[in-house]
């Protein structure tokens, strides 16, 4: 069944290469369309049949490949990826709709997005960890050109950023996962295999491991001082690409520490754990501040992701039940707020020609203006804030309900992170949309229906999983539970005796039936 | 032998100074301009027939009536109505009584002097005294408040003489269009040769208003204290809504948030010649009550021009205010015309100067407005 996800974009991308060359555009968007939705229909019947309340994965597969270097063909579904797939067929179709109908090159475009949407949903769904390397560098080659080919003025500059970066994301990756399968002796990438293997390795080189993940997965995601390329290369991709690369594919780097830094290495983790949240806190209060002082819309958001995806971090690093769930959700969170945000900044300089919050005002004037997208927007922002009623609200609250009692100063420095969300946002909603609308901006044209209901359908749901979060939670739930303990069974019964932190506080932390706030770690 | 002429205008605007020297309005002539404008004002005169035949029956009818709740049904009241009201299905009336109270906040002419004047004072006493004869609880409040009562005619006379005045421009207006249909108006300055004619004709029109009760007809307004159409209502009117502004709800405007509205009532100038035409929602400045009656009155030809340019019916309020400031540039053309010292074709040097004077005079008012957009 899973293969499925691998085998629907291949099929729509063979489709629209076998087309005459000289196809009208809306077909290749039609094929591409079909396509998405399809997925997304796939996703959804997974969704359904997915048993939430068995830990471990389920629709299971497994081939074998290369045998020679132990490489295999396994894929495999939990709680942890099951949102984040949805997620991303979601973000897909919204991707190939909020694409201009004339964009130009569309067959190469849009075998590019069906790419994309492989690569994601295949490394979401391996169970190999050099499988999930192949998919984590598949997606960078559509996303180099989708940058460098539809972007913007300085999209060359920017797509090598992304490039460089992203490569040297890649080795640092590879290289951990290569010196775990050799330190281990373990015969093959799977990762049930090298995760009940990993934790006999000696702390020291957990940690070194776990380091080559975190700066990998680091740049992804991206933490200070790594996230350099982010900025530029939102500025420069289209709207469409803004979307999947804030919505999706940040969160490859945030899936991937979860998945192989804290599955494989838990000793290690919980001794960089602090190093993390800290690292996590500077990360949110440098994004927030970076984004305060931004004049280009695009930035702002840009930014702000820098500051949510610290979120996933801190509650990452807190390594207790409460807060991996947290984090989990920040991560569907932030994929539908800050796609919706980029969304409508994508409308607002598509109607205006400029994202320019000094040249930009009084959008919200109903008549001339763009009311709709300004109360989008606004929602949106308050969402980011974490107002209550919105989705934004459940996940920071989980994170730093979560956290707090584990890092209670990083939280805290978080805390005042999200509150700059409110000074940044409504620094740029008030500019850009209150006020008087200047003569030289009052010719808007009117915004199409296409153009909104993208917008519109994140914006419900953020309303809805922000009042049934449990929609949300309810898939990682046990997973996080299983996750965490059975990684604390195999630690306990491999090393008994010597460790840096308190078992029993560990287990208080993980346990199921554990209260919701722990005392703080030694 | 040389003959001595005027010397070209050096003021800021001097181009719409030597627009009107040579007998041109101040909205450029073009055929775009003839139907918009033509078509606005058939709207504005339908309008204005509803909020002048509204206007009258308050002075007539709800005079003295402290709590009129049914002022806006003209003697009508039915359950239906009611419902259309509370839908609001039905004109705006309260936007000409916002144009009244400014009118009777700037003052100006002969109707403010008069009301003012002690012998007005006198004559609404009897009106006062024979309304409330039965009733202490009023009779006490006219005691203990001598102001009051007189007060309040006051305000009536400016109902009765805003209706009057847009009796008025509504037949005006509705006749510009009538000679339209017929293709008798083809130009802007023939739609300023016709206001103007229509201003003059009725330039001493008397303003009068009396009431009746209980039989008994008490004259407010005689014929006798002079006061007449174009002088006394014409005038402020144009000086209160064109020029100065509605210092009423729908003040905090666009206008507002662009620091156009000055703190003092005297140095209000962001009048309907210089609004901002984004709607605001209310009857201050720019009138969205007004814009939203006019909607429901414009002929096709002009319907099917706002349909196709910019966002369609979407910024259709946007577009009926800039063709009305269009068409109140012509109003305006024909008043200055109306009331200049010498003819605007007149060979003398020295009446030339005195028009050359008096038009830089009123030009210097249209610094900041929006003649400039209007010709777009």
């Amino acid at each position: 069944m899973l293969s499925a996800l691998i085998g629907l974009p291949i099929l729509g991308m063979i489709l629209l290469g076998i087309m005459p060359a000289k196809s009208p555009t809306t077909r290749y968007r039609a094929i591409a369309l079909t396509t998405a939705w399809i997925g997304f229909i796939w996703t959804v019947v997974l969704a359904i049949q997915f048993d939430p309340s068995q830990p471990g994965m389920q629709f299971s597969e497994s081939l074998p490949w290369i045998e020679g270097i132990g490489l295999s063909y396994q894929l495999g579904l939990d709680g942890l990826s099951l949102p984040l797939i949805v997620l991303n067929a979601l973000l897909t179709i919204v991707a190939i709709l909020s694409t201009d109908r004339d964009v130009q090159r569309p067959r190469f475009y849009y075998i590019l997005i069906l790419l994309l949407n492989l690569g994601v949903v295949g490394a979401f769904i391996a169970q190999d960890v050099l499988l999930f390397f192949l998919f984590y560098e598949l997606e960078i080659i559509p996303l180099y050109f989708l940058i460098a080919i539809w972007g913007g003025a300085r999209r060359g500059y920017a797509a090598t950023k992304f490039l460089i970066y992203t490569a040297v994301s890649g080795i640092f990756i590879l290289a951990a996962f290569l010196g775990t399968v050799w330190l281990t002796g373990s015969p093959g990438f799977g990762y049930e295999v090298l995760r009940s293997q990993s934790h006999l390795l000696p702390l020291g080189t957990q940690v070194l491991l776990l380091l080559g993940l975190l700066v990998g997965f680091g740049i992804k995601i991206p933490f200070f001082p790594f996230h350099t390329w982010l900025p530029d290369a939102h500025v420069e991709a289209s709207t469409p690409v803004s979307v999947l690369l804030a919505g999706i594919l940040l969160k490859l780097g945030t899936y991937g520490l979860l998945r192989f830094g804290l599955g494989l290495f838990l000793d290690g983790w919980l001794y960089l754990a602090p190093w993390m949240a800290t690292l996590a806190a500077i990360s949110a209060l440098y994004g927030a501040s970076c984004a305060i002082a931004q004049k280009d819309m695009k930035k702002v958001v840009a930014y702000s992701s820098i500051a949510h995806m610290a979120f996933v971090l801190l509650g990452l690093a807190a390594t207790t039940r409460l807060s991996i769930i947290a984090a989990s959700t920040q991560m569907i969170s932030h994929g539908l707020i800050s796609a919706m945000l980029f969304l409508l900044v994508g409308v607002v300089y598509k109607k205006t020609g400029s994202r320019d919050v000094t040249y930009l005002r009084g959008l919200l004037t109903p008549e001339r203006g763009l009311p709709l997208i300004g109360s989008l927007m606004i929602l949106g922002a308050m969402a980011s804030s974490g107002i209550p009623g919105m989705v934004g609200f459940i996940a920071e609250f989980l994170v730093f309900r979560g956290s707090f009692p584990v890092f209670p100063i990083q939280t805290l420095l978080c805390m005042v992170g999200t509150g700059l969300t409110a000074v940044y946002f409504l620094l740029m909603i008030n500019r850009v949309f209150f006020g008087r609308l200047p003569v030289y901006i009052d010719r808007l044209p009117s915004v199409e229906w296409g153009e909104r209901s993208p917008a519109i359908v994140l914006a419900v749901l953020i309303l809805v999983l922000g009042l049934q979060p449990v929609w949300m939670t309810r898939w990682t739930e046990p997973q996080v539970s299983s996750l965490l303990m059975e990684q604390f069974d195999a630690t306990q019964r491999s090393l008994p005796d010597v460790r840096t932190f308190d078992r029993t506080t560990l287990f208080m932390q993980t346990s199921p039936e554990a209260p919701i706030s722990f005392p703080r770690l030694p | 032998m040389s003959v001595e002429q005027l010397p070209p205008s050096n003021h800021t605007l001097a181009e719409y100074v030597h627009r009107l020297e040579s007998g041109k309005a101040l909205l450029s002539d073009s055929p775009e301009h003839v139907v918009e404008v033509v078509g606005i004002l058939k709207s504005y005169g339908v309008v204005l027939d509803a909020y002048s035949n509204n206007l009258i029956y308050i002075a007539e009818h709800q005079f003295l009536r402290l709590f009129p709740f049914f002022k806006y049904f003209n003697g009508e009241v039915s359950l239906d109505k009611l419902l259309r009201h509370w839908a609001h299905n039905r004109i705006n009336y309260e936007y000409a009584e916002y144009c009244m109270k400014a009118m009777l906040w700037h003052q100006g002419g002969g109707l403010a002097d008069h009301v003012d004047d002690p012998t007005f004072r006198k004559r609404v006493e009897p009106l006062i005294q024979a309304k409330f004869k039965f009733n202490p609880l009023m009779q006490l409040l006219h005691k203990l408040f001598p102001e009051f009562l007189p007060e309040h005619m006051r305000v009536m006379c400016y109902y009765s003489g805003l209706g009057q005045f847009w009796r008025v421009m509504s037949d005006i207006f509705i006749d510009l269009s009538d000679r339209y249909d017929r293709g008798e108006i083809d130009s802007i300055p023939q739609v300023v040769q016709h206001i103007q004619d229509g201003l003059v004709a009725a330039a001493s029109q008397p303003i009068t208003y009396s009431v009746t009760l209980e039989g008994e007809t008490y004259d407010v307004l005689p014929k006798d204290v002079g006061l007449t159409f174009l002088v006394d209502t014409a005038v402020p009117y144009v000086e209160a809504i064109f020029f100065r502004g509605t210092p009423f709800p729908g003040t905090v405007s666009y206008n507002a948030q662009a620091f156009q509205i000055p703190v003092y009532q005297r140095d209000f100038a962001y009048g309907a010649l210089f609004a901002d035409p984004l709607p605001i929602g209310g009857s201050g400045i720019p009138p969205t009550q007004l814009m939203q009656d006019m909607w429901h009155f414009l002929p096709d030809y002009l319907h099917k021009i706002y349909q196709s340019t910019t966002r369609g019916e979407d910024d259709i309020r946007v577009k009926i205010c800039e063709t009305f400031q269009k068409s109140m540039f012509c109003v305006t053309t024909a008043a200055i015309r109306g009331l200049a010292p010498f003819p605007m074709d007149t060979s003398e040097l020295s009446e030339q100067k005195e028009n050359r004077k008096y038009l830089e005079t009123w030009m210097s008012r249209f610094v900041e407005s929006r003649i400039r957009e209007a010709q777009a």
